[in-house]
């Protein structure tokens, strides 16, 4: 429902995100969409040249896709990978004017009410992948930043490989922790290593349960493979309702008040002053571009981090 | 009493599993004792932990699959019962596993062997598991298309392993149980009863009126991340598991074992996950 404010009103009745898309029309931009077999569909976020960092187009692919397999009564499990080098880079910070994916671009200039439709709408989109009713598997390589990781954590298996990079990144050093995504601390009872620690490894993540294997590069779609061609054979509607369990359990636990939470936070973030020695994103793009800005942070974020090289 | 034996020694109570030719899987008759133990042994002054082991060679490998004597214990998909009842029915199961989950004095799963299904959650409501290194943890109840429906799994282990746990119906052994922390502490086969032992006895040492309220307020925990929901929401689940279709051509635990046997229907279906597990 159109509220006036520039962006829609959802009830608590929502449809799914990818129910929206009529996939059928869909012209694929920023991921391919194919199957591996009858049982077996694949998503792959095609932006290789930007580290298949997230954009508007990218999440409107993505639902269409998982629109797509979800109609399709032969699929019983979806892989979601990167083409290129890597899983994804995040959000793509050099997003054009219009975009309602972060950062969002300053022409935009958003109300408050305009930012909680932004935000509600892309958490909703980290639930609605959670909850969808088919075995959904993220294949990951290379780096898993940010919002590319919230998307991997939101599928029920992830598969990376030993040196795959997860961690965050966020606006600027002194954002760390702030942006950092409140599956962590639920999705493994030993990690509430999100707020301190920048970035692990594949195979430090399944040590402490955000991911459950970790193989060799090469080893990695052979494996992945292996993992969708025999979760294929479980009872598909057993699957759903399954599925849905564990997903309910998750929301009692808190799931849906840890979402909250989070767009909120990064809702507040937009209004942050920076002080004068700080990384200012808006500011070092607009003076020195992206590329500066990207170097500036990496000066601080060597300074912070924690990552174990 | 047959299926199970409560005995105290040294202010320890013992609840054993025995129906150890069926690896103590539970059926009803087994449910209807443990109902009739619990209640004493909260109440006995002289029991200050009860400790859970299994006869022979295995703690518990679930529910009774047979289908003589389960009615209880294992609800068939496409059983005609009114909602009602599956309701009920549904409540009694989880509420077993609530009420030993806030029994009011300190318990100790002590499991060797296989520890499967509603045995394998049988030893996550005790506080503590202490296990063999070899013993087996698993919950294929996914793959016979039941809803495997115990809370504590994403409590204990996290939401990934669940997934994995639950989707892939693997088993584990104690060691890597220990390193998720679905038990307490793995050690080897001949140390094991030593081991619980002193375990027991250390708790045993403590006041009951110490050991109690301690047990409700590390539990209450639980309850304020949601538990008893997550019990309530696993009832309901349970009945939309029960009232799905089945396609005709995926595979039928239950009409397989009808037709050709209990043996060839857990046959086949470990086949499709049987390479993959092992290669794990």
């Amino acid at each position: 429902m159109p509220t006036g404010f520039g962006w829609d009103f959802k009830t608590q009745y929502k449809e799914y995100f990818y129910e929206h898309n009529d996939y059928r029309e869909w012209d694929f931009q920023a991921a391919v969409y194919d199957k591996v077999n009858d049982r077996i569909a694949r998503i792959t976020l095609n932006r290789p040249d930007k580290r298949n960092a997230f954009n508007d187009c990218m999440y409107e692919d993505i639902g269409a896709a998982l629109h797509k397999a979800n109609d399709d009564p032969e699929v019983r499990v979806v892989i979601i990978r990167g083409a290129g080098k890597h899983f994804g880079a995040g959000h793509d910070l050099s997003s054009p004017e219009g975009e309602e994916s972060p950062p969002v671009h300053p022409s935009v200039n958003p109300t408050l009410q305009d930012y909680y439709g932004f935000e509600r709408r892309r958490c909703y989109k980290y639930d609605d992948a959670r909850d969808y009713p088919k075995i959904t598997i993220a294949q990951v390589h290379g780096k898993c930043i940010g919002a590319s990781q919230i998307f991997a954590a939101s599928c029920d298996i992830i598969i990376a490989a030993e040196d795959a990079q997860f961690g965050i990144r966020g606006f600027g050093s002194q954002l760390h922790g702030l942006t950092e995504y409140p599956l962590w601390p639920l999705w493994s009872n030993k990690a509430y290593a999100g707020h301190a620690v920048t970035e692990m490894s594949g195979k430090e993540t399944v040590d402490c349960g955000f991911a459950n294997k970790a193989v060799k590069l090469e080893e990695l779609e052979k494996e992945t493979l292996m993992w969708a061609e025999t979760l294929s054979h479980l009872p598909s509607e057993a699957v759903a309702v399954t599925n849905e369990w564990i997903s309910g359990m998750l929301d009692i636990m808190g799931m849906g008040g840890a979402q909250r939470a989070h767009y909120h936070a990064h809702t507040g973030l937009q209004y942050v002053r920076f002080r004068p020695e700080e990384v200012n994103m808006y500011k070092d793009k607009r003076d020195k571009g992206l590329k500066g800005f990207l170097e500036d942070r990496a000066k601080t974020a060597t300074a912070t981090s924690h990552a174990k090289k | 009493m047959s299926t199970i034996i409560y005995e105290i020694k040294d202010g320890i109570g013992y609840i054993t599993l025995n129906r150890p030719e069926e690896l103590n899987a539970m059926n009803d008759e087994m449910l209807a004792e443990l109902d009739a133990v619990l209640p004493k042994a909260e109440m006995d002054l002289d029991a200050k932990v009860i400790v859970f082991k299994g006869a022979g060679k295995d703690f518990c490998a679930g529910q009774d699959l047979t289908g003589v004597n389960t009615n209880e214990v294992l609800s068939e998909p496409g059983e005609h019962m009114t909602i009602k009842k599956r309701m009920e029915a549904e409540r009694r199961r989880n509420r077993r596993w609530e009420y030993i989950f806030n029994l009011a004095k300190p318990t100790i799963a002590q499991v060797h062997g296989h520890c499967l299904g509603t045995g394998c959650y049988l030893s996550m409501v005790c506080d503590i598991t202490i296990a063999s290194e070899d013993a087996l943890f698993g919950d294929p109840l996914l793959r016979m298309g039941l809803l495997p429906h115990m809370p504590l799994w994403p409590y204990l282990i996290g939401i990934k392993k669940t997934a994995e746990m639950l989707y892939t119906g693997c088993y584990i052994d104690g060691i890597e149980a220990e390193k998720i922390n679905l038990i307490n502490k793995a050690v080897p086969r001949d140390e094991l009863e030593d081991e619980v032992d002193k375990m027991a006895r250390g708790i045993a040492l403590m006041n009951c009126d110490q050991t109690a309220p301690l047990k409700d307020a590390v539990n209450s925990v639980m309850e304020a991340r949601g538990l008893g929901a997550c019990w309530r929401f696993t009832n309901n689940m349970q009945l939309v598991m029960q009232q799905r279709t089945m396609p005709t051509e995926e595979f039928n635990f239950f009409k397989v074992r009808d037709k050709k046997g209990l043996k060839t229907a857990i046959d086949e279906r470990d086949a499709p996950f049987k390479n993959f597990c092992e290669e794990r």
